[in-house]
């Protein structure tokens, strides 16, 4: 443990460590006073996945790791949509996951929102439109924001979650 | 014999099944007339999904199998639509009337069923599981899954290797690198091309990177899962950081696009000292981990997979070393001579996955520094010519089989099978004698594509 201990303090606070640039320190900072102003200082993400190729989630969790750390902003990725403001989706909404999205929705409390993630719910990514495919996601869900990239990065989707949280 | 894939071609007239194993290739003709075939699930349990799929895909009847429920198309998918056959060119059906599906139940008094997914608690991609339930005891669990079924195959039949490129690269995110791998492999032999020493070398060392960012994240949340926080905390910044690696060497943070034939400079010297980092940070974290008793507490003998049961599952990857099956597609003497050492576990629990990655991570950084190499040859392709290819990767998962039949420049077939394909067949296996709570540590100690599996 002590061995632990000793690494932690010579480690000390990542999130702040210099090689974040300044840019996006500005950005979390007003990202943080976005959510304060809105959201009454937490905004709670319902991330669904309706057909990715899974590193669009991997960025999302990258958010939480010592560099971004999402949290400290007031943004939390929540288990259950009735608990979230934001259905964040990822993917092709597939035939097969087009009704769980549509249910996973309509249990998100008003008011709510749908913000795309990543290329492929615009049909943007290089896929292409086959009989198992829904998307674009606008066809079917009321998209109020997208976060363009394959996959967007963290710093990405932070900068989108603020230009979304700009908006509304 | 260990089977690799199964799986059918249209033909003129017929269907031709595929059986893939270690030792040989058996096609069998099936008139398009009256399709059927024997199964191969009583000896290989693998077999099934396999089997469903090939019905769903082509409508071909399996003979004396002893589960015909559909497996890719799922409550309201259209009823006797069998979309890979040729003829069907539909890019959009109606959702039919919603048919329950039939779980595998274990009935029984105080037996009761758990139903999770496909949504799940977390940043997860979607399947479903169904568990019987004596109390807190797991008695069996079904996989279902499917959900992300983009059609990938269909998608690529009619296009070029070239065209086909973007789309490969995009099927598991996490394995793309090893996916690009084997259609590089499959575009050399089309174009009776070869790919020079130093080539070969980076793209080797950027598939050992790729592992090292799946391992590391693994590591992280393995432990995450029984309670552990802080060691995600550790993994997760030296995942972020390998990805970095990742993203500074290929310009993307997944590698997407990375595996090509063109000119490559690269900088072997920050390479070659972010390595030794890595190499420092993994030996504090392995003596920190292994010294701490409560966590060892839930992985020791919790999920098993016994080695005999791996084999009769025909698993692959590093769900099958952890139980003792020395199987890796790396075994070979190119990979030797830079430092490839098969490592493999023996007790087929959570703590043996956990083992097996650290020790993958350890001698993939030995590798990466065999394989440094300062600049990589553009390569001049020869005209493709058409054939039936096959082409194999070790992916950060395990073996990825790919088989390609290009007719007249174009893909007349495409056929995928993601480790996870096999590896998900056998995840019921390690339930039994497990509490229902260790689920989520036994699922994330496999860490298996759902994408990568649902194509
Ligand atoms: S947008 Fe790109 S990275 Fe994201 S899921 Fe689609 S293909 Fe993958």
């Amino acid at each position: 443990m002590i061995r632990f201990w000793n690494k932690r303090l010579k480690t000390g606070i990542l999130t702040e460590a210099p090689d974040i640039d300044e840019e996006l320190a500005a950005l979390r900072k007003s990202l943080k006073d976005e959510v304060k102003k809105k959201f009454a200082g937490s905004l709670a993400i319902r991330m669904v996945d309706s057909g990715s190729c899974n590193a669009c989630e991997a960025e999302c969790n990258a958010l939480s790791n010592p560099y971004y750390d999402l949290e400290r902003l007031g943004i939390y990725f929540v288990a259950s949509p009735r608990h979230a403001d934001v259905m964040l989706l990822s993917g092709l909404m597939t035939f097969n996951m087009t009704p769980h999205v549509l249910d996973a929705y309509a249990q998100i409390p008003e008011p709510k929102w749908v913000v795309t993630l990543g290329d492929c719910p615009a049909m943007q990514a290089p896929f292409e439109k086959t009989f198992a495919v829904n998307a674009p996601a606008t066809e079917h869900l009321p998209v109020a924001h997208h976060i363009p990239g394959c996959p967007p990065a963290p710093d990405a989707i932070i900068r989108g979650l603020l230009a979304f949280l700009k908006k509304i | 014999m260990r089977l690799i894939a199964r799986y059918a071609v249209e033909l003129e007239e017929a269907y031709e099944v595929v059986t893939v194993w270690d030792e040989q290739t058996d096609r069998v003709r099936v008139p398009k007339s009256d399709p059927h075939i024997e199964t191969l699930s009583r000896t290989h349990p693998a077999a099934i999904w396999f089997e469903r799929k090939m019905h769903d895909d082509f409508g071909i009847i399996i003979d004396n199998a002893f589960d015909n429920r559909p497996l890719v198309h799922q409550e309201r998918f259209p009823r006797g639509l069998h979309p890979m056959q040729k003829h069907f060119t539909q890019t959009a059906i109606e959702p039919a009337e919603y048919l329950p599906y039939k779980y595998e139940a274990i009935g029984g008094d105080g037996v009761f069923e758990v139903a999770v997914g496909p949504i799940h608690a977390g940043i997860i991609e979607p399947g479903h599981f169904q568990f019987s339930q004596a109390g807190e005891d797991m008695l069996h669990q079904e996989v279902r899954h499917f959900y992300k079924y983009r059609a990938v195959e269909k998608m690529l039949e009619g296009k070029t290797l070239q065209e086909a490129k973007a789309i490969i690269e995009r099927i598991s995110g996490n394995e793309s690198v090893a996916y690009q791998t084997a259609w590089r492999d499959i575009v050399l032999q089309a174009a009776k091309s070869e790919l020079p020493e130093a080539n070969r070398k980076y793209h080797a060392l950027l598939l050992e990177l790729e592992r090292i960012i799946h391992h590391l994240t693994d590591l992280g949340f393995i432990p995450n899962d029984a309670g552990f926080g802080a060691a995600l905390a550790f993994c997760s910044k030296l995942s972020e950081e390998a990805r970095r690696q990742m993203q500074c060497l290929t310009g993307h943070r997944f590698g997407f696009g990375a595996i090509s034939f063109d000119e490559v400079q690269i900088d072997t010297e920050a390479l070659r000292v972010y390595l030794d980092d890595l190499e420092k940070e993994m030996m504090f974290f392995e003596e920190w981990i292994t010294d701490i008793p409560s966590l060892w507490d839930r992985f020791d003998t919790t999920g098993i997979l016994a080695h005999h049961k791996a084999l009769k599952y025909d698993t692959v990857g590093v769900v099958a070393r952890a139980s003792g099956v020395a199987q890796d597609r790396r075994d070979n003497d190119f990979y030797r001579t830079h430092g490839f050492v098969l490592h493999t576990e023996k007790s087929g629990d959570v703590a043996a996955r956990f083992k097996q990655r650290l020790a993958e991570v350890k001698n993939a950084i030995v590798m990466m520094r065999a394989l440094l190499t300062e600049t990589t040859e553009s390569v001049v392709l020869n005209e493709v010519h058409g054939g039936d290819y096959t082409a194999y990767a070790e992916s950060s998962l395990g073996e990825l089989f790919m088989n390609i039949i290009v007719k007249d420049g174009i893909i007349e077939r495409f056929f995928v099978r993601d480790p996870s394909f096999m590896n998900w067949q056998a995840l019921h296996l390690m339930m039994p004698g497990n509490i229902i709570a260790d689920f989520p540590l036994i699922n994330k100690s496999c860490d298996l594509s759902y994408a990568g599996n649902d194509l």
